[in-house]
């Protein structure tokens, strides 16, 4: 028998005496850790699950929707097939607080294999950063935006998947609390999906555990996410964080790939699921459940990696490269042979392998044993059922009146654009993204940085392209979370658009602070209405998604709230993409958006020192007809380049479309646009028309292609000739001229300090 | 009937996918082995050691994995004039196994790719290629004109050759370095090398020809749909780019 106190586990007291009266005995040592994990915020939603009802999961493009490990989107057809993009986001914030390196490494480990055990192969992975103030080199959080990076790239890096898409924020309200959120994407015909939960017919089904030998590490893992941070229990947090192997997780996707190959010939139809939160006992439980049978697991077969485990440690811990199979008895041997013989797991890693565990039992029961003794014995449903905490909300604080002084600056707009450029959340992020790998595979078609989202080719011989983008800006978030939600929703979209590529979908990965604080949970709720509102208005739902809440330290600060959204784009034909680059001299540039003097959470006022609550409105409908516009006009070709509006806005914009033609062996592309109240007929002013971060995107045309453009955008609202590009390295507004490479030099330099 | 090919997959390779892709794209009959089935080796006409962090880099990249049992066979096939590729960790693998230049003894190392300068982090960024030796010097670049240029990816955290003042004068003058860094006009200084690799070297070439190790990844640069800034008209499918050094190797192997 155990007790909560000795066992150190997170269970509340009303919860204790649920599950005592639920069993009608007091829990053993191995249950109290058991409903520890699978209660824990992190496994069963409780405070959060009935508000994520809102989201919209359904549409026409949706093969899966967010019941599984991933969630799957239709991206289009060859030869015949379905071909779906599996895709799944997380966190691994408290980890990489604690232990950078490792606890990104890890989270990128845990998002492959949710996609891997859909039978899919994976494409890409995606890296959505939000760090504290790393000016000061001695600082922790330099440390954690440094170890946090490494750790992605090495593992990334390492099992050959290419990282493609990202974004990374600065801001003192993530010093005690980072956000490392991962996204990895996957391709699977809808014929070949494996679902995670055992199959009909499954009863008396082996249940097969493969990949590392488990150890002592990530014990207690899913309710120390479950926790705020406290730095005192740093050391003992240190031990909740797990170990990544990336070398044998290498292996692992191959070997199951050729298990993927070996079941299709068989046309055999089993459960493959990621071992995450609550281990073995999770993986086992969830993926029998699901397909409404019971679990009988021998502790005794796991393969150790050393000896005088007990067993809620071999049970619960959180030992990563692990997956558990549900397979018929007479291929068993076949799949450990792949493993253990072809791909030789017990020779990459320590007593690795693939091994049976269990069997998939009738009854809906749970049960484990350990030296010949039942250590757990329960009711299945009761063990993996929804359990649901009602807790109190408050609506967010109404944001800080409008600042309605005039916004005269006393800067020249060198100077302001050189700040700008400079800031934190717009300078280059080349230093960082170099160190990963975004063309492994070979079938990169936009890496990091050439485009606002990347592009891949992920069906050798066909021409269907994937499109992947991020965003979620805290700067929008301090001031008005359901703002920031539709902006995150907005961004991420307009990034596939950016390139060409048709939205199909979302996901989302909800950062918030302690829920059991009536504010905090109120941001949440807030943001729950934003991302609802917004996903219903361009018809992208949530196939899959993650809430990480208390991201908060003992000292009471929390992460502003951080709604970060992925979209996935789709291209029947990966020849319409267009990248960001100008392309050459005498191209007509276009502002497609819709000006509003709005400049609350924007980098001007940031680099100005001012705060200013009127953060820019979405117009759903014209941002709607934009996308069409800009999608068909990169379909017939007539797009030589485009951007989207983002932090730093218009001008920013611009400077980001000319940098990369300064490369050595291109012909530098400058950029001369009309005063800026001109086109935008005196609706906003100077300052907001070049600086507002009211979404849009710019766009090049041919000087030839300037009538089919306009013609095409006769009936669009918002497009705006704004001015040409030319053969001189500079970036003139009116009479001014600004020196190209100066600006390159100036946005270039801040993030090569902290990634040298 | 075409030569056969072997894409060698060593525990931790990579990049054996879109190798093979493209080796079969450029008319190449090419097969993975992986690592459990080395003994099928001998009966191949060809190796490609692609991509990747073998035996997870421990030592020194190519270290470990120049000991494989698969090696035994690359060393033995090369001996016999079968024509061998390596790139990025199978240049590595080649050079720690002493097949690369080749002039000293098997498995002991003249020189080495080592950690990046001047940080020694991993780098992922597009680079071009320049041929440095005759082509007509490996059967390898026999297909490529003079001075070719190959848009190619650098993908490595160790791609730097670092030898001593005197192996590298023999590197050299042997006629060893068979690609330098370049820029896109073909133009070549220090500040086209993106690792601080001695002499600016991109690829070693053996005193027979039949052996090239290289650094850069021209099969990630091998298809229009790789580099959608450069490709005229739609034919998004077609190799292209880095493909012009696989046409080479597989012409030189079908030979």
């Amino acid at each position: 028998m155990g007790s909560a106190e000795s066992a150190n586990v997170a269970l509340r007291p009303d919860e204790l005496a649920r599950i005592a009266e639920r069993l009608g005995r007091a829990p053993t040592t191995v249950e109290l850790h058991a409903f520890d994990a699978q209660w824990s915020e992190h496994c069963s939603y409780k405070s959060s699950r009935h508000h994520l009802k809102k989201l919209p999961t359904n549409g026409e493009s949706v093969i899966l929707g967010p019941a599984e490990d991933s969630g799957i989107l239709h991206i289009g057809d060859f030869n015949g097939e379905r071909y779906g993009v599996v895709i799944a986001h997380e966190s691994h914030n408290h980890p990489s607080q604690v232990v950078p390196f490792e606890g990104a490494a890890t989270g990128i480990g845990g998002i492959v294999r949710d996609v891997l055990c859909m039978g899919a192969e994976v494409i890409a992975v995606a890296d959505p950063l939000r760090f504290g103030r790393i000016e000061d080199a001695q600082s922790h959080q330099r440390y954690v935006a440094q170890g946090a990076v490494d750790g992605i790239s090495a593992y990334g890096n390492a099992i050959g998947v290419p990282n493609i898409a990202g974004d990374v924020y600065f801001d003192e309200r993530f010093d005690d609390n980072c956000l490392v959120n991962v996204v990895a994407m996957g391709i699977v015909k809808e014929s070949e999906i494996i679902h995670s939960y055992a199959p009909k017919g499954a009863h008396g089904w082996d249940i097969v555990l493969v990949g590392k030998a488990t150890d002592p590490s990530g014990f207690g893992g899913a309710s120390f996410s479950s926790l705020t941070l406290d730095a005192a229990d740093e050391a003992s947090n240190k031990g909740a964080v797990q170990v990544p192997d990336p070398f044998l997780k290498n292996v692992l996707m191959r070997a199951s790939y050729r298990v993927f190959g070996y079941l299709r010939e068989r046309n055999l139809t089993v459960g493959y699921k990621d071992l995450g939160a609550g281990g073995i006992m999770g993986c086992s439980a969830e993926i029998c459940s699901a397909g409404g049978y019971g679990a009988s697991i021998d502790l005794d077969k796991v393969n150790l990696a050393v000896e005088g485990l007990k067993p809620e440690v071999i049970a619960v811990g959180e030992t990563q490269e692990r997956l558990i199979w549900v397979l018929p008895p007479e291929i068993t041997a076949d799949v450990l042979r792949i493993y253990n013989e072809e791909f030789t797991l017990p020779q990459i890693a320590y007593n690795a392998r693939a091994v049976v565990i269990g069997t998939v039992t009738d009854e809906p029961r749970y049960v484990l044993r350990h030296r010949g003794e039942t250590v757990m014995d329960v009711d299945i449903e009761f063990l993996t059922g929804s359990i649901r905490d009602e807790l109190p909300y408050a609506e967010p604080q109404a944001p800080h009146a409008a600042d309605e002084r005039p916004l005269v600056t006393g800067v020249q707009l060198d100077e302001l654009l050189e700040r700008v450029l400079a800031h934190r959340d717009v300078c280059s992020r080349e230093p960082l993204y170099r160190r990963y790998d975004s063309v492994v595979r070979g079938c990169t078609v936009v890496p990091r940085g050439a485009g606002d989202a990347g592009v891949l080719a992920p069906v050798p011989g066909s021409t269907l392209g994937v499109a992947l983008a991020v965003a979620g800006n805290p700067r929008i978030a301090k001031l008005d979370p359901r703002l920031a939600a539709e902006h995150a929703v907005y961004e991420a979209v307009r990034g596939v658009v950016a390139v060409g590529g048709r939205p199909v979908g979302l996901t989302d990965c909800l950062n918030f602070g302690n829920p059991r604080k009536p504010e905090h949970l109120g941001e949440f709720v807030a943001a729950l209405d934003g991302l609802a509102h917004a996903a219903t208005a361009f018809a992208t739902p949530y196939v899959s998604g993650n809430v990480s809440l208390y991201n908060e330290s003992a000292g009471g600060s929390a992460v502003p709230a951080s709604p970060i959204v992925a979209c996935v784009g789709a291209f029947d034909d990966v020849a319409h993409v267009v990248t960001m680059s100008l392309k050459a001299a005498g191209s007509v540039l276009y502002f497609i958006g819709r000006p509003q003097a709005a400049l609350g959470g924007s980098v001007l006022l940031d680099v100005l020192g001012r705060h200013e609550a009127r953060v820019p409105r979405i117009d759903y409908d014209l941002a709607l007809a934009q996308h069409a516009l800009v999608r068909e006009a990169a379909r017939v070709n007539l797009l030589r380049s485009a951007h989207k509006l983002g932090n730093g806005g218009l001008v920013v914009a611009l400077c980001e479309m000319a940098f990369p033609t300064l490369r050595r062996g291109h012909k530098p592309v400058g950029v001369q646009i009309d005063e800026p109240w001109q086109w935008t007929h005196g609706a906003v002013g100077d300052l907001e028309a070049l600086f507002a971060e009211t979404g849009g995107f710019v766009v090049e045309v041919a000087a030839a292609d300037v009538d089919a453009f306009e013609g095409l955008a006769d009936d669009v609202e918002g497009i705006w000739e704004i001015g040409v590009t030319t053969d001189q390295p500079v970036i003139a507004v009116d009479d001014e001229a600004f020196d190209l490479h100066r600006l390159h030099g100036v946005w270039s330099a801040p993030l090569r300090e902290v990634y040298p | 009937m075409n030569k056969r090919i072997a894409v060698l997959v060593f525990p931790g390779t990579n990049s054996e996918e879109e190798t093979l892709r493209l080796l079969r794209a450029c008319g190449g009959d090419a097969h993975l082995v992986h690592w459990s089935n080395a003994k099928l080796l001998p009966k191949f006409d060809a190796y490609v050691l692609p991509g990747g962090f073998a035996y997870e880099d421990r030592i020194r990249a190519g270290a470990i994995a120049a000991h494989d049992e698969m090696m035994d066979y690359v060393i033995e096939g090369a001996g016999a004039g079968k024509l061998v590729y390596g790139i990025c960790n199978g240049a590595q693998i080649l050079l720690e196994a002493g097949l690369v230049p080749g002039t000293g003894d098997v498995r002991r190392p003249s020189a080495a790719f080592t950690r990046n300068g001047p940080v020694p982090h991993f780098i992922c960024t597009h680079v071009h290629v320049k041929l440095a030796i005759d082509p007509q010097r490996s059967p390898i670049t026999r297909g490529l004109q003079r001075d070719a240029l190959v848009p190619a990816w650098a993908a490595h955290g160790e791609g730097r050759l670092a030898a001593t003042p005197e192996e590298l004068a023999r590197l050299e003058a042997g006629g060893h370095v068979a690609f330098v860094y370049a820029h896109p006009d073909g133009s070549v200084d220090a500040s086209a090398t993106p690792n601080q690799s001695a002499l600016g070297c991109a690829a070693l070439v053996n005193r027979e020809g039949n052996v090239l190790a290289m650094m850069p990844h021209p099969e990630r640069d091998g298809w229009t749909y790789n580099h959608p800034d450069r490709r005229g008209g739609n034919a998004i499918l077609a190799p292209s780019g880095g493909a012009i050094m696989f046409r080479s190797f597989v012409q030189a192997v079908n030979a």
